[in-house]
């Protein structure tokens, strides 16, 4: 597993276009949106809050569905072929996936603290990118159930639909409080509504414990899907 | 390495695997002993990918017993006793050939040399190139490194040459040759019979997923479809020549007589006690595309020998086998 695990810390990290686009884009849009919503309760530190958890959440999907290809491909197929577990690739695969939700968070923070007049305590910086990042986990998940449903033609539409849903209703950019009523009781339901209150929890406050049961719920049933269609689908195969 | 010292290389009872309604594979008995060099052929759809697939573990079988070295095919993968060439198996783009295979290695327990088996495999020149650089041969001889790497005692290919022009294909069987001279066992599908005539000691031929001849190939062949006897018989009518011992059929083509039998040195005999003055005389085997053709049941209208060398076309009733 270590073996396989390092390999594709290796192959990731040679991915610089990849990397950067996965920093780029959170950090160009933390830049472009900072001061959008201050006159309406939410302030640089909001949306810092939000875009990082954007940049997360997307960079940890965009890696888990990327299996999907490799499914495609039958690279999956040959590794059945090998010592190597389906617990072991799964593993590896939501890995490398966290490893790569780290760094736009990063970024965003680093951007806020530097040039977007975000002011926190060391302990804060610390808590909010950590909290952030932990509470990826979920999404790693659902991406790796995504390649496992999505097949390599129709995954850029399946993976679209799904950040889209996620960052815009999650309300990851617009304030959920500014939503119609109904539409914010669909907000709340999704994983990264929760996602964005770790990511402002350390500037506004907010029921961190609550979001953090609510994302290990999701990432616990997100876990037993992916072992479940994992399972399935090499008993098909 | 053995896992069972003593325990045949591959051991199959009663395999069975059913894909809806389609009986894919239909009761399979096989065992391969140590050292044995083992060609499965068959058409499209008789049901070889099927077996292979359950045989490394890859698909779960209905019914039957399979046995790698006395161990379930999980662990003789596990244990890397078992090395697979899967008809299907892509390399990541992304990757150079000697990482892909230096990755395989790492994954058992004691990481094999990998040096060895891309020299074995052909491949040690193109370690450092990325496999979307590759040609389709280069391909398959990198997937036939990965199958190598952990010095595996089985060998399963399956299908390793339908991808490969003539050089290729010349190319992979030398390098298959070097593996087989060390004693080790090898299984590999095909279906290009002047493949399994040249490199295998043994033939299985399976049609519409059963096994319907299994045995050396001089033998599977003469059991099948026997031998011929040609020869330049002056004066004789082929009414005469059919009325000989031990013949069974007669063609005459441009003036020399061909008698298929079954024991062609009776029938060499009889010819020459009966007619002084043939002469010319051959004695042949048939092809084992004949062989094949009587086994299979597809209709004979595709003159003898111009099969050889070309896949063999799948008989109508035959359905692609569903993976």
């Amino acid at each position: 597993m270590t073996g396989y695990l390092a390999f594709e810390i290796r192959r990731t990290l040679r991915d610089a276009k990849f990397l950067l686009f996965a920093v780029a884009l959170p950090v160009g849009l933390y830049l472009l949106m900072a001061d959008r919503f201050a006159d309406r309760g939410a302030p640089a530190s909001y949306v810092m809050g939000g875009v990082a958890a954007f940049g997360a959440m997307k960079a940890a999907l965009d890696t888990g569905a990327r299996t999907a290809v490799e499914r495609d491909i039958g690279w999956q197929r040959q590794l059945r072929l090998t010592p190597l577990s389906g617990g072991g690739y799964l593993l590896a695969k939501g890995s490398v996936a966290m490893v790569v939700a780290l760094p736009p968070v990063a970024g965003v923070s680093l951007v806020a603290a530097l040039a977007g007049g975000v002011h926190l305590s060391p302990g804060g910086w610390v808590s909010a990118v950590l909290g952030v990042w932990a509470g990826t986990v979920p999404f790693a998940l659902l991406g790796l159930l995504i390649g496992q449903l999505a097949t390599a033609r129709n995954l850029q539409a399946y993976q679209g639909a799904v950040v889209l849903l996620l960052s815009f209703v999650g309300g990851l950019f617009i304030p959920v409080s500014t939503f119609p009523r109904a539409l914010a009781t669909v907000a709340r339901v999704l994983p990264s509504y929760w996602l964005a209150q770790v990511g402002h929890a350390t500037t506004l406050g907010g029921d961190t414990w609550r979001a953090a049961l609510v994302l290990t719920s999701y990432a616990l049933v997100l876990g037993a899907a992916v072992a479940v269609r994992y399972r399935h689908g090499t008993a098909q195969a | 390495m053995n896992l069972h010292h003593g325990a045949p290389a591959l051991s199959v009872a009663g395999l069975r695997k059913a894909y809806g309604g389609t009986r894919a594979v239909d009761g399979i008995d096989l065992v391969v002993g140590p050292g044995e060099v083992v060609a499965l052929l068959g058409p499209n759809g008789a049901g070889k990918s099927t077996t292979i697939d359950m045989i490394v573990g890859l698909v779960r079988p209905d019914a039957g017993q399979i046995a790698v070295f006395g161990a379930s095919p999980r662990e003789a993968v596990r244990s890397g006793v078992i090395g697979v060439m899967p008809q299907e198996g892509a390399l990541l783009d992304d990757v150079t050939v000697g990482e892909t295979v230096t990755l395989i290695a790492s994954l058992h327990r004691t990481p094999p040399p990998v040096e060895e088996a891309l020299r074995r495999a052909g491949v040690a020149d193109l370690a450092d190139r990325r496999a979307a650089r590759l040609s389709g041969g280069q391909r398959q001889r990198v997937r036939f490194a990965m199958a190598l790497v952990s010095g595996p005692d089985l060998l399963v290919l399956d299908e390793p040459t339908a991808a490969m022009d003539v050089t290729a294909r010349r190319e992979f069987w030398r390098s298959m040759h070097a593996f087989t001279g060390t004693g080790r066992t090898v299984l590999f599908s095909t279906h290009y019979l002047e493949e399994a005539e040249a490199y295998a000691d043994r033939v299985v031929l399976m049609n519409a997923g059963r096994i319907v001849a299994d045995g050396p190939v001089p033998a599977v062949m003469a059991e099948v479809s026997g031998r011929t006897v040609t020869a330049v018989v002056p004066g004789a009518r082929a009414e005469d020549l059919g009325t000989l011992p031990g013949v069974t059929a007669v063609h005459v083509r441009e003036g020399r007589a061909e008698l298929r039998c079954v024991d062609s040195d009776l029938v060499v005999r009889e010819l020459l006690a009966r007619h002084p003055d043939a002469r010319d005389v051959e004695v042949g085997a048939l092809g084992l595309e004949d062989a094949f053709l009587r086994l299979t049941g597809t209709p004979a209208g595709t003159p003898a020998g111009t099969l050889t060398g070309t896949p063999i076309e799948a008989p109508a009733e035959a359905t692609e086998t569903a993976r």
